[in-house]
This record gives C-alpha cells, sequence and structure tokens, in this order.
C-alpha cells in the first residue's frame, strides 16, 4: 500500500509539472502575434534623435519631428527633417496597411526641388538614412510573413522572456532568421539578433529604455549594433504624446510641403 | 551698386535683430559655397569661379509667416550679384493657404524637363547646369490653395511676367542664330508693360491617393522664350539682302495638361503632357511675316524609376511635337529626347556616385553629368563633376567646347 503510494506521488511530482507547462504553453506564433497587436494608442507624436556612430567612434546625429496616426485598416506616419541643416524640412510620409498583400505608399518632400515624389516601398533592405536600421527593420512586419518557433525562455535585464525564432516565408528575404527575446508580460521585444544569408550573427538591437506612456508601453531607446562592421545606430524618442487627437489632415501633401 | 549693397545689408540687419528685439526667434539657415569650374579644352579657362551666400530667414506666428530667401553670388571677374530668391508672406485658414510675394512655383511630375513646370520663368544664364533651385526663379505671384482632404485646389495670378534669364553675350552659353550679314537686334518689344491685362493666371487640380497621385493644369501665360522676329531688308537696286533685324518678342500662350505618377510593383511610373496654343516657330515660308508661324505643340514625357540593387535608376523618355507640320518650319516635327539617371550611396550614405544625361534622340547629342558626392561631415559637402557635350548638333551639342570639370564645396548651417 505504502509502496503504491510513494508511486502514486512519485508520478504526480513527474506529470504534474509537464501538465502544468503544457498548459502554459504558447506557440511562437502567438508571441509575435501578440508583441504585433500590442496596443500602442491612437495616434502618436515625438521627437526622434538618430545618432549614427561608426567604427571609429565618429558621431553623426539627425534629429526629427514625427506624427503616427491609426485610420483603423491603415496607419499614417509623417516625419520631417530637422537636422543636419542639409536636409532640414524634408519631410517623407509613408501610409501602411493591415493587408499585407498591399505594399505601403511612400512619399518624400525635397525642399530644394520643391517637389513630392512618390516613392517605391518594394526595396525593404535600404537602409534608413545611413542608419543601421534598414525600412522593415522600422516597420511593422506582419506575423504572417515568417515562421516562429518559441526555443526558450530567458532573463534579461531582470525581465523574463520568450525566445522566439523567426525564418522567412521568402527565401530572398534579407536575413536567414532573427531571434527576438520578447517580455513575458508586456509583449515588448527587448533584444533581437538578426542573421545574414550565411547565417552569421550580423546585427543585434537591443531595447535600452521603455516606459508607461498614457497607459500604453512605448520603447523610448533603442540601439542597433553591426556585429560584422562594427558601427552603431542609436535611436532616442523624447517628447512622446499619445492619443492627442492628431488631426487627418497632419497627413497631406499640405502638411509636407508646409513642414513644422 | 554701392546702393544697392547698403540697402542690402540694412534688410539683413532689420531681419538679423527682428527676432531679438520681439524677443522671437526668426529661424536662420543657409549655405557658403565655392564653385569653380574649368573647361577642358585646350585653354584650361576657368568655366566658372563663384562664391556663394545663401541665406534664408524663416518666422511664424499663429496662422501667419513668412519667409525670405537673399543670395549673393562673388565673382572674381564680374560685380558681386545679390537678389531675392524668395520673399512671401503665408496666410494659412482651416482648409487653405495663401502665399503672396515672390516664390517659386514647381507643378508637374518630370525630372529635368519643363512641360507644365512653367510658372517660375528659368535662368539659363549657365544653361542646365546650375541646381534647379537656382535655374528656377521666384515670381511675385498670388497664390491660393483650398484643400478637400487629399485633393488641392491651386490658384496662381501673377501680375507681371518675368521672362526667362539668357545667357550674357560673351558668355560661354550665349548662342544666337547664323545669317549671312550681322543682324541688329531691336528690343523696342521685348518688354511686356506691366498692367492687369498682360497678367498671367494658372490653376491646378491635384490629388494624392494610395492608388495615383495626379495634377491637371491650365494656364493663360506669355511665352517665357521670346520669338525672334526676323525683318530682312533687300536693297532695291541691287535686290540682295542689305540688313536683317532681329526683334525678341513675347507671345501669349494658352496651356492645358497634367501628370501623374504611381507604383507598380518595385517601379515608379510617371507622366507628364501638355498642349500648348500659340507658341511661334521660326520658318522659310516666304510669305510668313517677320519669318516665324504660330503651331499649337504636344510636350510630354513618360518615366520610371526602379532599383537594381542598391542602386537607383530613373529614365526618362520625352517627346515634343509641332501639330499641323509643314515642311517650311525650321524645327523638326517631332524632337525626341531622353534623361537618365543612375546613382548609388556608399558608406552609410556619405558617399554618392551619380551619373545624369540629357540624350538627344533627335539630334544624336548628348549632355553627361558624372559626379561624385562626399560629406565630409553633416552639413560640409565635396561635389566633384564633369560635364561633358557630345554630337554634332542640337541644344547640347552646340556647347561641344564647353566640356568641363568643376568642383562645389558647400557649408550648411
Amino acid at each position: 500500500m505504502i509502496r503504491k503510494i510513494q508511486v502514486v506521488i512519485l508520478a504526480t511530482l513527474i506529470v504534474l509539472p509537464v501538465l502544468s507547462f503544457a498548459m502554459d504553453k504558447i506557440s511562437g506564433l502567438q508571441i509575435i502575434e501578440n508583441v504585433y497587436n500590442r496596443q500602442t494608442g491612437n495616434d502618436q507624436q515625438a521627437d526622434l534623435t538618430m545618432s549614427l556612430i561608426n567604427s571609429r567612434g565618429d558621431e553623426r546625429v539627425r534629429t526629427i519631428r514625427q506624427f503616427t496616426k491609426d485610420f483603423g485598416a491603415m496607419e499614417k506616419k509623417i516625419m520631417f527633417f530637422k537636422t543636419p541643416a542639409d536636409v532640414r524640412n524634408t519631410s517623407f510620409m509613408n501610409w501602411s496597411y493591415d493587408d499585407e498583400n498591399k505594399d505601403d505608399d511612400q512619399w518624400i518632400y525635397l525642399p530644394a526641388l520643391k517637389k513630392i515624389k512618390r516613392i517605391s516601398s518594394d526595396s525593404k533592405s535600404d537602409y534608413f538614412m545611413g542608419s543601421d536600421f534598414t525600412y522593415d527593420d522600422l516597420g511593422d512586419r506582419h506575423p504572417s510573413q515568417d515562421t516562429h518557433k518559441l526555443i526558450g525562455e530567458e532573463m534579461i535585464n531582470g525581465e523574463n522572456c520568450y525566445v522566439v525564432e523567426s525564418i522567412s516565408k521568402d527565401e530572398d528575404y534579407m536575413y536567414s532568421k532573427t531571434v527576438i527575446w520578447i517580455i513575458k508580460d508586456k509583449w515588448i521585444g527587448l533584444k533581437k539578433d538578426f542573421y545574414d544569408e550565411d547565417e552569421d550573427l550580423l546585427k543585434t538591437l537591443t531595447v535600452k529604455k521603455f516606459e508607461q506612456i498614457s497607459g500604453y508601453w512605448t520603447i523610448l531607446s533603442t540601439e542597433m549594433h553591426n556585429v560584422q562592421k562594427n558601427h552603431t545606430t542609436r535611436m532616442q524618442l523624447e517628447n512622446v504624446k499619445i492619443d492627442t487627437g492628431i488631426a487627418d489632415n497632419q497627413f497631406t501633401e499640405r502638411m509636407m510641403r508646409r513642414g513644422l | 551698386m554701392f546702393k544697392n549693397i547698403s540697402a542690402f545689408t540694412l534688410l539683413l540687419a532689420i531681419l538679423f535683430t527682428a527676432g531679438n528685439l520681439h524677443g522671437e526667434s526668426v529661424f536662420i539657415s543657409g549655405y557658403a559655397r565655392n564653385y569653380t569650374g574649368m573647361l577642358l579644352n585646350d585653354t584650361r579657362e576657368y568655366s566658372i569661379v563663384q562664391n556663394t551666400f545663401d541665406l534664408k530667414f524663416e518666422h511664424s506666428r499663429n496662422s501667419v509667416a513668412f519667409k525670405a530667401n537673399p543670395y549673393f553670388y562673388q565673382y572674381f571677374d564680374k560685380d558681386l550679384k545679390i537678389g531675392l530668391r524668395e520673399a512671401y508672406l503665408d496666410i494659412l485658414f482651416d482648409k487653405m493657404d495663401i502665399r503672396m510675394g515672390k516664390q517659386q512655383i514647381i507643378w508637374g511630375k518630370a525630372d529635368g524637363v519643363f512641360i507644365t513646370d512653367i510658372i517660375s520663368p528659368k535662368n539659363l544664364s549657365e544653361f542646365l547646369l546650375p541646381d534647379f533651385d537656382e535655374i528656377r526663379m521666384g515670381v511675385t505671384a498670388l497664390k491660393a490653395d483650398y484643400y478637400l482632404g487629399d485633393h488641392t485646389f491651386e490658384a496662381v495670378w501673377i501680375p507681371a511676367f518675368s521672362a526667362t534669364v539668357t545667357p550674357d553675350t560673351g558668355s560661354i552659353w550665349y548662342k544666337t542664330l547664323s545669317f549671312p550679314i550681322a543682324p541688329i537686334f531691336d528690343d523696342s518689344h521685348k518688354e511686356i508693360t506691366p498692367s492687369l491685362q498682360n497678367s498671367e493666371l494658372f490653376g491646378k487640380f491635384s490629388a494624392m491617393t494610395s492608388l495615383i497621385d495626379f495634377e491637371v493644369m491650365g494656364g493663360y501665360a506669355w511665352d517665357d522664350d521670346p520669338t525672334m522676329h526676323i525683318q530682312k531688308s533687300i536693297n532695291p537696286a541691287t535686290q540682295q539682302l542689305s540688313g536683317i533685324t532681329l526683334l525678341p518678342q513675347h507671345h501669349r500662350l494658352s496651356i492645358g495638361g497634367g501628370s501623374f505618377s504611381t507604383t507598380v510593383g518595385a517601379f515608379v511610373l510617371r507622366g507628364e503632357g501638355a498642349y500648348y496654343s500659340g507658341k511661334y516657330f521660326l520658318t522659310d515660308n516666304p510669305t510668313a511675316i517677320d519669318g516665324i508661324t504660330d503651331k499649337n505643340y504636344l510636350h510630354y514625357l513618360f518615366g520610371v524609376d526602379f532599383n537594381i540593387g542598391d542602386t537607383r535608376i530613373s529614365s526618362q523618355f520625352i517627346q515634343q511635337t509641332i501639330l499641323d507640320y509643314d515642311e517650311y518650319l525650321k524645327n523638326d516635327e517631332f524632337e525626341n529626347t531622353a534623361t537618365v539617371l543612375i546613382s548609388r550611396t556608399f558608406m552609410r550614405e556619405t558617399l554618392k556616385i551619380e551619373l545624369f544625361s540629357y540624350i538627344g534622340l533627335t539630334n544624336e547629342d548628348a549632355l553627361i553629368r558624372p559626379k561624385l558626392t562626399y560629406d565630409f561631415t553633416d552639413g560640409f559637402q565635396f561635389l566633384l563633376g564633369v560635364n561633358i557635350f557630345t554630337g554634332k548638333d542640337g541644344r547640347f551639342a552646340q556647347y561641344d567646347d564647353n566640356d568641363m570639370i568643376y568642383f562645389k564645396v558647400r557649408y550648411s548651417f
């Protein structure tokens, strides 16, 4: 009898954690969808400072004022370049769509030419303004574009994170895979490794600062380090305001030309 | 001259100090630039040695704003040239903006080609070589824009006509028609008296949508380029040509046109076209008065922009077609031109290599412009370029002796 009880206790001790883990189990896709669907507010405005640091430590700084608004099935974003002086008053507008089959619409206003030019959003692998961020890195990549696999859990900076590996379904995608560390209870990516076509580590994105603003978890400071070329880009958001009711006409040709 | 400089210095002093006086800041930006060019022919003469100081003053308060853009061009062999590229006031309403004053107004989707972009006159004193913000001159105008979502109605009234600036006689860019005897110039008909009936009117409707961006425009204007009326004198005794008088004169033009740009996959497709009514052309028809005849003509373009890897490519095909053509006309019925732009950046966009070319398909001539730009630091840029004119006849071939290498250093602030 005692032996039977011992067997039952032993079995319970073995099975319970397994059952518990199975019940708690979440798929890689669900984690990435949670990050993608994390509420960020209906609109946001902020000052962005982008610092480009080369392997010698020389720093070049770009400052941008940006506005974003959710229009339901589409999101509009407009950026006004403040410095350096030779790009001042240049503006860039992007309309992105929930429909993953629809490409973004993009325009750039060049003050020297006094012209708004429509540009193709096809070159997502282009680097944004000479930084270490590609246009794809800066955009909201739809979860269905990749295959996601939960490969573990890890503590980073005191935060309990899921570790998810994502491989693009498009064989021509610029990265062979990415690995992202996502904070469990906040659905914020805290760190992301990007691997090149040879499956060597190319660059690492680290989130340096995030806060709750107007009730939304908001990333305020990131750093992208290209480990192969040893240069870095820091992005810092300041004066962040969320849900202030930005007017719809902020995202028009008129505002691109008018500037700040 | 000194009076002009004094007045200008006073203006700058007022602008610089205005903000301090009222505790408000006038935003000041601009650039200083050296531009040195040398001809590649046997003379190795300098085609240009120019020092530029370009300033922009901007200020806004509530729903009004102003901008002034004075510039200074200093040459070692010419007088200091000073002027205002733009100087205007903006009044901003909920759905409408009004801009009054000297302003550059740019329409259309074409690059480096002027089809519906005919409001701001051009400064062609150095052909098409300067930057486009320096080729296009500001024009005194009243402009009103009314906005309906992503649609815009724009109306422009230009009270006094401004013509294209042509190269000075003696300039390497000055070219004239060839005649059997030296002509006499009579500029008495060249000026357009500033008056209400001589003003110009333009209107445009434009839209920026996810599917397509487009503009539809119309205008009642003056031809920015004067028609050369040719009056010949015959010696009654010998019945030989005894004199030629050239009378440059501007004529009224009516224009209707439009442009579009859209994205198809990785390609941006652009188009622009205009119908010009009342354009005058030179003719050999013996019955034609002053050797000219008016013909309507079409000017249109198709362009495509795309990337191959990290290289950006933009190409345009342009055609000018004279309607109701006759064999006496000196111009060809069709004049075809192409443009090609290939560019690529390196070193995190600090180094840029670019090749731009106008290719005259009708006359088989071209202007080829390779250049290399390097941002030494933010706002401090070096540019090294070459302008090569090739061909036997045509707009570009006529400057075959003007091949040049040039260097620009620019500090922006």
